[in-house]
């Protein structure tokens, strides 16, 4: 994981430890006690079940782009906080706070049906609920 | 939205005419008496949409975040399920090779899983019949109002159930289900004896408190139960289906690039 894109927050395992979180299947494949930021370029944005699932584009200190997989609510659950198919688009700017994989991959959980995280697109914070 | 709300109106507008045919069918033992409907007052008034946390992971009273899931007393064949499974929740919750028959196969998560699901849930409440409509997988249950049960019914999901009021309280029994599902979120499993009662209270007017009580004595040697609090949601009841094509492709997107080697 690249350390000059990611900035690990000291009250993330703090956050969560208040807030309870639930995704259908769980939260096993990543590092709920660490919150990262990432910064980059949405690619693509996929409204569906079980999981809205985001692709930014980051680039790491070497200029290279890597490719962050981060996975949202399910769509029903980001639509009662307001989201619909249209909240994201390829080439929206985002800053968004991630849930890392304890693994290192570039794979991230970003909300749950009761976490929220900060989701930043355009220069404006996108809220869950 | 719109197009949402109007959807599930149809299905509601759909519903109505088979709850008063299924009100004339005769067939359940018990069947050729006259339902004995409550009056109107005598009714609970259960409407609008109950919202879950998701919080309580088992049905363990003992263990409700499944810290444990094999501490139960239960008969060996079901602690070597539980030993076996591979959930999401719980201290083998894992991402890797999973074995959740909801993950896996879409299969139906069964009615006490339902209740651990962060989706909504709604009653339609009929004279004699009370419809559950689940957000989560878009199931439902049909709950004939102060009848019998058949005589050995045969195995199903979610099983055969007949409902009653007493005061305040919907009281659900229920019994002949396969064995196929989960009771939790932990991997507990069930016998085909799994016998449910539910009583569904609104404690006020935004809280609705569901107590379940579990006796199958093929799988657990004593009776248990436990209880769940739910929400009066603002929002409308949406989409949320299992579908196994995108179930399978988030897996292979997401769930299993987490559970690969890690980077050198």
């Amino acid at each position: 994981m690249n350390k000059l894109l990611v900035f690990f927050l000291a009250a993330g395992s703090l956050l969560l430890a208040s807030s309870p979180v639930f995704a259908h299947h769980g939260t096993a494949g990543y590092d709920m006690d660490k919150i990262i930021t990432i910064k980059g370029t949405i690619s693509s944005f996929n409204w569906s079940n079980p999981h809205v699932v985001i692709h930014i584009a980051v680039k790491n200190d070497k200029g290279e782009s890597q490719d962050w997989i981060v996975e949202l609510a399910a769509p029903s659950m980001l639509a009662r906080g307001g989201w619909t198919k249209n909240s994201l688009k390829p080439g929206d700017e985002v800053v968004a706070e991630t849930h890392p994989a304890k693994n290192g991959v570039t794979t991230g959980l970003s909300g749950t049906a009761n976490a929220l995280l900060k989701f930043v697109v355009n220069g404006k914070p996108l809220s869950f609920y | 939205m719109r197009n949402r709300v109007l959807s599930f109106g149809l299905l509601l507008a759909a519903l109505a005419p088979s709850c008063l045919l299924h009100a004339q069918a005769p067939a359940r033992s018990g069947a050729g008496k006259t339902p004995t409907s409550p009056s109107a007052a005598a009714v609970p008034d259960l409407s609008g949409n109950w919202l879950g946390k998701g919080g309580s992971v088992s049905w363990d009273p003992m263990d409700p975040s499944g810290k444990k899931p094999e501490q139960m007393a239960m008969a060996p064949w079901a602690k070597q399920k539980v030993e076996a499974a591979r959930p999401p929740f719980g201290a083998r919750a894992t991402f890797d090779n999973v074995t959740d028959p909801v993950q896996k196969y879409c299969d139906p998560p069964g009615v006490t899983r339902l209740y651990g699901y962060p989706y909504q849930f709604m009653f339609v409440q009929t004279p004699n019949v009370v419809y559950i409509l689940y957000e989560y997988t878009r199931v439902w249950r049909l709950i004939p109002l102060n009848q019998e049960h058949p005589k050995d019914p045969d195995p199903a999901w979610m099983g055969d159930s007949v409902g009653r009021y007493e005061g305040d309280t919907l009281v659900i029994d229920t019994i002949g289900f396969n064995d196929k599902t989960w009771i939790d979120q932990v991997g507990h499993p069930h016998s085909d004896a799994l016998h449910l009662v539910e009583r569904l209270r609104r404690v006020d007017h935004d809280t609705l408190e569901v107590e379940v009580s579990f006796d199958d004595p093929k799988a657990y040697p004593k009776p248990f139960s436990g209880k769940r609090t739910f929400k009066l949601s603002p929002a409308p009841m949406a989409e949320a289906l299992c579908s196994l094509t995108e179930m399978q492709a988030f897996q292979d997107e997401v769930m299993k690039t987490t559970v690969q080697p890690p980077k050198k």
